[in-house]
């Protein structure tokens, strides 16, 4: 495989996230009872023609804003003309001549390098229908068939699974945050194909291609374009050769199986879609559409670096999306951003998961979670007193410090009344001062907790560590 | 008594006081075609036209086109009616939703009297492909009733109804019309809803109507008129009464006739009988211009890419799948897909098929259909050109009159040498009619377009109205219709 250089290029297929469907008022819609989202248009009736959802040429114009695509201002559909089972009329509606979208970037890391990944075009389609196989049957779902997707097509411009990996995590990221698609590959939101080729060097010819179709996860993506790249690096070193083909990833398998090998170029009759008009896109539309774009993730990396975030945290806090944006209410505040990424991520997390909640379902107002930061900085509040009382401030509007008086939890905080403590248990453990002045750091833990016991708990463990330090001098 | 020869006026007066009521018409009506014989229709909706005459009686007459019966063609989706596009592929096809249209005439109460007689899928201009045998011309049974929509123009011939429905993509509403002496408008491609119309070629399909005289048709056009959020090609316009101009002078108005549309494509007769309307036509102050026009003569060439290509796409969803016609047992499903189309469409229906697939295949797309799309564009361009200078362009409708229905049918291009004066305004998008001007020696009908420019219908009512006063033809196959 180090012999050869690889070109590998990308299409992602995302079903987007509207309300009804892209020509039809169906629901658009997943895991429904079969056959219950779909109409007359959706199942290609005689007669019929097909409306345009305006809510999908929004989230079009907003994918190709945040693929940093050019946006084209008149363009039209096209049919596509093949006979399927699960292709209603028989021809799909796309953008063949006028993608919507066309020359864009994402940029992506690779081992610490950044590059951009050249988007050729984007287009506008609807999905077909669902077919499962059943024995000698065909079952036919058209749930699905007329879903609004975009297709994103990517120059053959990767040269590593790595980098198609890096590159699908992050269109996934920018699609999800920006709220155009649930990008979810499990139910098929999210589909990928990876065009795969080879050759000796930089100065050759492209080598044969090989489509790998419909690949159910990031991950299998990279593993199926590594097992192509060797299965072809296999076939040239042997002094073969092989036709252009179109191959499949089988998950049992791990590995690519053939499909089929394309004789000639598919012939799928295109012409510009009679049913519906020219699309002129205005500059007042793009501007209102780009208005819509929330803080994206790269953004937000930065930001939360910058507010001294570990980075972490920061990772951590992009994947859960609501939670990031919760956080982003914060980034103004004068507060930890680390204390307060700690709390979201750790504890709060851990309830919200135990209880399948989104922070938004919990009364953790932005005054309160403030608040909350506050008291744990400081000290009042210890992570072992949180735990007892999390619940609580979770699910009753009533402030942190109120919840900690009814609750029976008292911070010592007072230097006076711990220094006097502190000394009382100096004075009755002169062993054990001994042993610290000999450099035995287990003698500070021992006294501690001396201390904690004596007070109850209730010491404030940061100063009670402290003043012990000091009076130990 | 016979009352659907009377004018509508006074019929409308009849059931507004209650001294006939809907019903009569509807038994008149079905009487009429059984009488007429003319195979005008596919299907009839006797039993349920009866009930909704029923219905109407508790209802006030409300409108004036209120309880009249009318036929729809067999193209034009029927809710619980079957719909068969004169197909095998659709002989059970009973359609579960109404095209607007259909919407449209019910909200004025029409009782629909059955599903005219058509080329199968529209694709013809005799009739002769339909599945279910040709439909007659009432002035000789053995002739053609033209086509696509001659079951519509025969059942208005022959004086059934009042009222039909037709379509036209490249004449179909028109040249019937003129081969059976009715009048016939295409209007203006986006002025009525083509939503529920099963279709042939998308960007020049449109549904108009079909009837005996001028106001007739104008009252017609006003109820299917409008835009529909169903069909994303129909036109935003104000409300209008296309009858508004009729009676008013064309005085002033300045006509222009190709010299294409009068050259030796057309028969001498016909020729003869469009330079005495043009007589006429001075006599009532206008002026008649003949004009050469550009592109003309390439229409049929550029329809027929344009046609077929779109036609090739529209019919794939006959399938087997989902509704229609299905092959039994298939092997799998290459053996479905061959097997209900071999079966399902007729001969013509499969040669445009394969034609249009064949238009749009690989590079001849480049070749042939973009190529079309750019030159119907500079055709329209064209015509656009001569409405700066003139109000009407005028012409014959057809090169001969009605033929038999036993003319040979094996030249393909013969059927669109029939259409080869209507359908340069398919291309256009522009409205056109049909208005009868006389008849041949073997007293069959001739007829004469008037084109005006987009959304002009009232104003080309209006010429045909005066025509049609100044004229004053008998045009009932079985006399008798000639004012005094």
């Amino acid at each position: 495989m180090s012999n050869y250089i690889a070109t590998i290029g990308v299409e992602v297929h995302v079903e987007l996230k509207t309300k009804t469907k892209i020509f039809s008022s169906s629901e658009n819609g997943y895991g429904q009872m079969a056959n219950s989202l779909t109409n007359v248009i959706d199942l290609g009736y005689p007669g019929t023609l097909p409306t345009l959802n305006e809510e999908v040429l929004n989230l079009a114009i907003k994918a190709a804003t945040v693929l940093n695509c050019k946006i084209r201002r008149e363009m039209h559909f096209d049919r596509k003309n093949y006979f399927y089972p699960d292709n209603p009329k028989n021809y799909q509606i796309t953008q063949f001549a006028t993608p919507i979208g066309y020359d864009g970037y994402v940029e992506i890391e690779v081992d610490g390098e950044k590059k951009k990944v050249y988007i050729e075009e984007m287009h506008i389609e609807e999905d077909t229908c669902k077919s499962t196989h059943r024995g000698e049957k065909t079952l036919l779902d058209f749930n699905r068939a007329g879903v609004p997707l975009i297709e994103i097509v990517t120059k053959p411009c990767m040269t590593t699974s790595k980098e198609a990996k890096a590159y699908l995590e992050k269109l996934r990221e920018l699609l999800f945050y920006s709220d155009i698609s649930d990008c979810k590959m499990e139910e098929g939101s999210m589909r990928a194909d990876a065009n795969v080729s080879i050759r000796k060097k930089e100065s050759d010819p492209f080598g044969t291609k090989a489509e790998i179709k419909n690949i159910g996860s990031i991950s299998n993506v990279g593993l199926s374009i590594e097992k192509e790249i060797e299965r072809q690096a296999k076939i040239y070193d042997a002094g073969d050769t092989f036709k252009p083909q179109t191959r499949r990833f089988d998950d049992k398998l791990g590995d690519t199986v053939l499909m089929r090998v394309k004789e000639t170029g598919n012939d799928y009759r295109y012409f510009p879609e009679p049913d519906i008009p020219f699309v002129i896109v205005t500059e007042e539309r793009i501007d209102s559409v780009r208005k819509t774009i929330p803080m994206l993730p790269d953004e937000r990396r930065e930001k939360y670096l910058s507010l001294g975030v570990s980075e972490i945290n920061t990772k951590k806090l992009i994947q859960n999306r609501s939670l990031s944006d919760y956080f982003n209410n914060l980034l103004e505040e004068k507060i930890s951003h680390q204390t307060a990424s700690n709390l979201l991520l750790g504890d709060i997390s851990a309830y919200l998961n135990k209880k399948e909640k989104e922070i938004t379902d919990t009364t953790l107002s932005k005054e309160r979670f403030i608040e909350l930061v506050n008291l744990i900085d400081n000290n009042t509040l210890t992570s072992k007193n949180l735990k007892e009382i999390l619940e609580v401030i979770l699910e009753s509007d009533k402030s942190i410090q109120t919840i900690m008086k009814e609750q029976g939890i008292e911070n010592i905080t007072d230097d006076a009344e711990i220094r006097e403590v502190i000394k009382k248990i100096i004075k009755a453990n002169p062993e054990s001062v001994t042993d610290y002045q000999n450099g035995h750091d287990r003698a500070i833990k021992f006294l501690m907790g001396q201390v904690m016991k004596e007070t109850k708990g209730k010491a404030n463990p940061k100063m009670a560590n402290d003043i012990l330090k000091e009076e130990l001098q | 008594m016979k009352y659907l020869n009377q004018p509508i006026e006074e019929i409308h007066k009849l059931l507004k006081a209650k001294k006939i009521k809907p019903i009569d018409l509807v038994e008149e009506a079905f009487d009429n075609i059984e009488k007429s014989d003319c195979n005008a229709y596919i299907t009839l909706n006797k039993e349920e036209a009866l009930k909704e005459a029923k219905e109407l009686e508790s209802l006030p007459v409300d409108n004036i086109l209120f309880g009249l019966p009318i036929a729809v063609k067999d193209n034009i989706v029927t809710k619980n009616l079957r719909t068969t596009c004169a197909s095998h592929m659709l002989e059970n096809f009973i359609p579960i939703y109404n095209a607007t249209v259909v919407e449209k005439i019910k909200e004025k109460h029409m009782i629909i009297i059955g599903k005219t007689n058509m080329d199968e899928f529209a694709m013809g201009s005799s009739s002769r492909t339909s599945y279910f045998g040709a439909p007659h011309n009432p002035w000789n049974k053995d002739k053609i009733s033209g086509g696509s929509s001659g079951g519509s123009a025969s059942t208005i011939a022959a004086r059934d109804v009042l009222f039909a429905l037709g379509s036209d993509t490249g004449g179909s509403i028109r040249q019937p019309a003129s081969y059976t002496g009715i009048v016939g408008m295409k209007p203006t491609y986006g002025r009525v809803s083509r939503y529920g119309l099963v279709a042939f070629a998308s960007s020049l399909d449109q549904i108009g109507p079909m009837t005996k005289n001028v106001y007739e048709n104008a009252l017609l056009l006003n109820a299917i008129v409008g835009h529909d959020e169903k069909d994303l090609t129909s036109a935003k316009k104000e409300e209008e009464d296309f009858t508004k101009l009729i009676g008013k002078s064309i005085k002033g108005k300045k006509i222009a006739i190709p010299n294409y549309f009068v050259s030796d494509i057309v028969d001498d007769e016909i020729i003869d009988k469009i330079k005495e309307t043009e007589k006429t036509l001075e006599k009532l102050g206008a002026k008649v211009d003949y004009i050469d026009m550009k592109y003309l003569e390439h229409a049929v060439t550029l329809y027929q890419i344009i046609a077929m290509g779109e036609a090739s796409s529209n019919l794939a969803r006959f399938d087997g799948i989902r509704y229609g016609h299905s092959k039994e047992n298939p092997k799998d499903i290459r053996d479905l897909y061959f097997g209900t189309r071999a079966e399902g469409f007729g001969k013509e229906v499969k040669r445009r098929i394969m034609v249009g697939s064949y238009l749009l295949s690989g590079e001849n797309a480049r070749e042939y259909f973009y190529k079309a799309l750019s030159i119907r564009d500079d055709m329209k361009q064209e015509f656009k050109n001569v409405f700066k200078d003139y109000d009407y362009i005028i012409g014959p409708t057809t090169t001969t009159t009605a033929y038999l229905l036993t003319d040979p049918m094996d030249d393909p291009s013969k059927s669109f040498m029939d259409d080869v004066l209507v359908i340069p305004v398919n291309m256009a998008g522009l409205p056109g009619l049909n208005i009868p001007i006389g008849f041949d020696k073997n007293h069959m009908p001739i007829g004469m377009q008037i084109i005006a420019n987009s959304f002009e219908e009232a104003k080309i009512y209006s010429l045909a109205s005066a025509l049609e006063k100044e004229l004053n033809l008998d045009l009932n196959p079985y006399g008798g219709e000639k004012n005094e």
